[in-house]
């Protein structure tokens, strides 16, 4: 099977990181700072380790790094634990449901209000004045993808960080396509809060993400519980990150992703998978431009992008593409991605478009063969 | 058996210090509090390897929260 869906989560995965989850689980899988035991301190130290390995990773201080869910379950952290009645939020024209259906259930209670900013992948300024037209009196937060899960454009971020300093407003980026490709360092960067997945780019298993916030920032449980401290008090404990994570950590998920994120480092960093990742992409696009029949989405790419790509054989719905491809033994993902937000944007609505989205073990060979096979269903479907 | 620790409310800001500790070149140990007060419930204790007063001097200066030195135990 060729797999080109790492968008939706990386595979393989590295031999380190199965190794480090099976390990948790064979060795010390006991509750991770709940016991005063040998194999509970060890839990804790891997939980801990890997804590501290995300705090280098994003400059960001230990105790504001929380263990999530997963990408959705942070933003969710984010959105609802931050924002207060009466906020506005402003967010881009390219986002995952993710950030949207918080936003809305939010706007529907009549807590927030939110205002959505076209993004022009070509033009970084245009972007920015975009977001800067929408600004208003109480905006509190921007909040947005550093790259589109369906399109793989990268938004300014830099520029829209210049902009959340300049009228003090939080600046809240989705990761969820960026993190393990393109480095943010919270700190010089001016980004206050990061929402990531720990199965995608950063090579963790699933049902690992994460929450990490600046001293700005303070943020509410959305769920109260049992943290292993404090037991004798009633309310929740206010230190992070006890207060933001309630319940059993994912130990044998963490002991992956802190595996994971040396994996990384071992390669060369995020530079290095991103130089490599581009690569591959770059042959891919030079492919499907040869590929009479088939509309490409090339131009939601400015000069620099993320490994996602998406496209439609024309007059076809790109879950029968998606079909066929499955056929061939080739793995990409079709229809709306979960954003509701970038299709209505790039008016795709009708067909949807498949995703392909080559991760940094693809190989020159497998996307070559994925164009050819790709160039024989969409000649077959030409009338 | 006596017993001497720094006291944390949670287990990260007890691996946060035993981390610093470690890069001083301190050893220690973090574990379940021994002795929680009845007010509180569970915390950790770190376990120094060397001069206790020493490492929590360290501690506060990278701005570790700690809930302070606690001693407790028969002295023997």
């Amino acid at each position: 099977m060729i797999y080109l869906d790492n968008a939706a989560t990386s595979f393989p995965k590295p031999p380190s990181v199965v190794n480090a989850s099976a390990n948790a689980m064979r060795f010390f899988g006991a509750n991770p700072g709940r016991g005063g035991h040998k194999l509970s301190a060890k839990a804790g130290e891997t939980v801990f380790e890997c804590r501290e390995k995300l705090s280098e990773m994003f400059s960001c201080d230990v105790e504001r790094v929380i263990f999530t869910l997963n990408c959705t379950h942070s933003l969710n952290t984010a959105i609802k634990g931050i924002l207060k009645k009466g906020d506005h939020v402003i967010i881009s024209a390219l986002e995952h449901n993710s950030v949207l259906r918080p936003l809305e259930t939010l706007q529907r209670r009549g807590m927030i209000t939110y205002d959505v900013a076209a993004v022009n992948p070509n033009d970084d300024e245009e972007t920015a004045k975009n977001f800067e037209r929408l600004i208003r009196k109480n905006t509190r937060m921007i909040l947005c993808t550093y790259a589109s899960n369906v399109f793989g454009t990268v938004l300014p971020v830099k520029k829209l960080s210049s902009l959340c300093k300049r009228y003090g407003l939080l600046f809240a980026l989705d990761c969820a396509q960026s993190a393990g490709i393109f480095p943010v360092d919270m700190k010089k960067d001016g980004v206050d809060i990061v929402c990531a997945p720990g199965h995608k780019g950063l090579f963790g298993p699933m049902g690992t993400g994460v929450l990490l916030f600046s001293e700005r920032v303070t943020v509410e449980s959305l769920i109260q519980g049992g943290t292993g401290s404090l037991s004798l008090q009633k309310s929740q404990p206010e230190i992070y990150p006890d207060s933001l994570e309630s319940g059993t950590v994912n130990l044998p998920g963490i002991a992956g992703l802190s595996a994971g994120l040396d994996f990384i480092k071992s390669v060369g960093g995020e530079k290095a998978i991103h130089e490599r990742e581009t690569y591959i992409m770059n042959i891919l696009k030079e492919d499907l431009g040869a590929i009479k029949n088939i509309t490409v989405f090339e131009k939601m790419h400015g000069k620099i992008f993320a490994p996602t790509l998406s496209f439609f054989v024309n007059g076809v719905h790109s879950e029968q593409t998606a079909d066929e491809l499955d056929e061939k033994n080739i793995a990409v993902r079709a229809g709306y991605h979960c954003s509701y937000l970038a299709h209505n944007f790039l008016k795709t609505t009708r067909s949807g478009t498949v995703r392909v989205s080559p991760g940094y073990f693809t190989t020159k060979e497998e996307v070559k063969f994925f164009a050819f096979c790709l160039n024989k269903i969409a000649m077959s479907r030409k009338i | 058996m006596s017993y001497i620790y720094i006291k944390f409310s949670n287990q990260t800001q007890g691996e946060k210090a035993r981390s610093v500790l470690k890069k001083r070149g301190i050893g220690s140990r973090l574990r379940r509090n021994p002795n929680p007060n009845h007010r509180e419930g569970c915390n950790f204790a770190l376990f120094v390897s060397g001069d206790i007063f020493k490492a929590f001097e360290i501690i506060s200066e990278n701005h570790i929260q700690t809930m302070g030195i606690e001693r407790f135990g028969d002295g023997r």
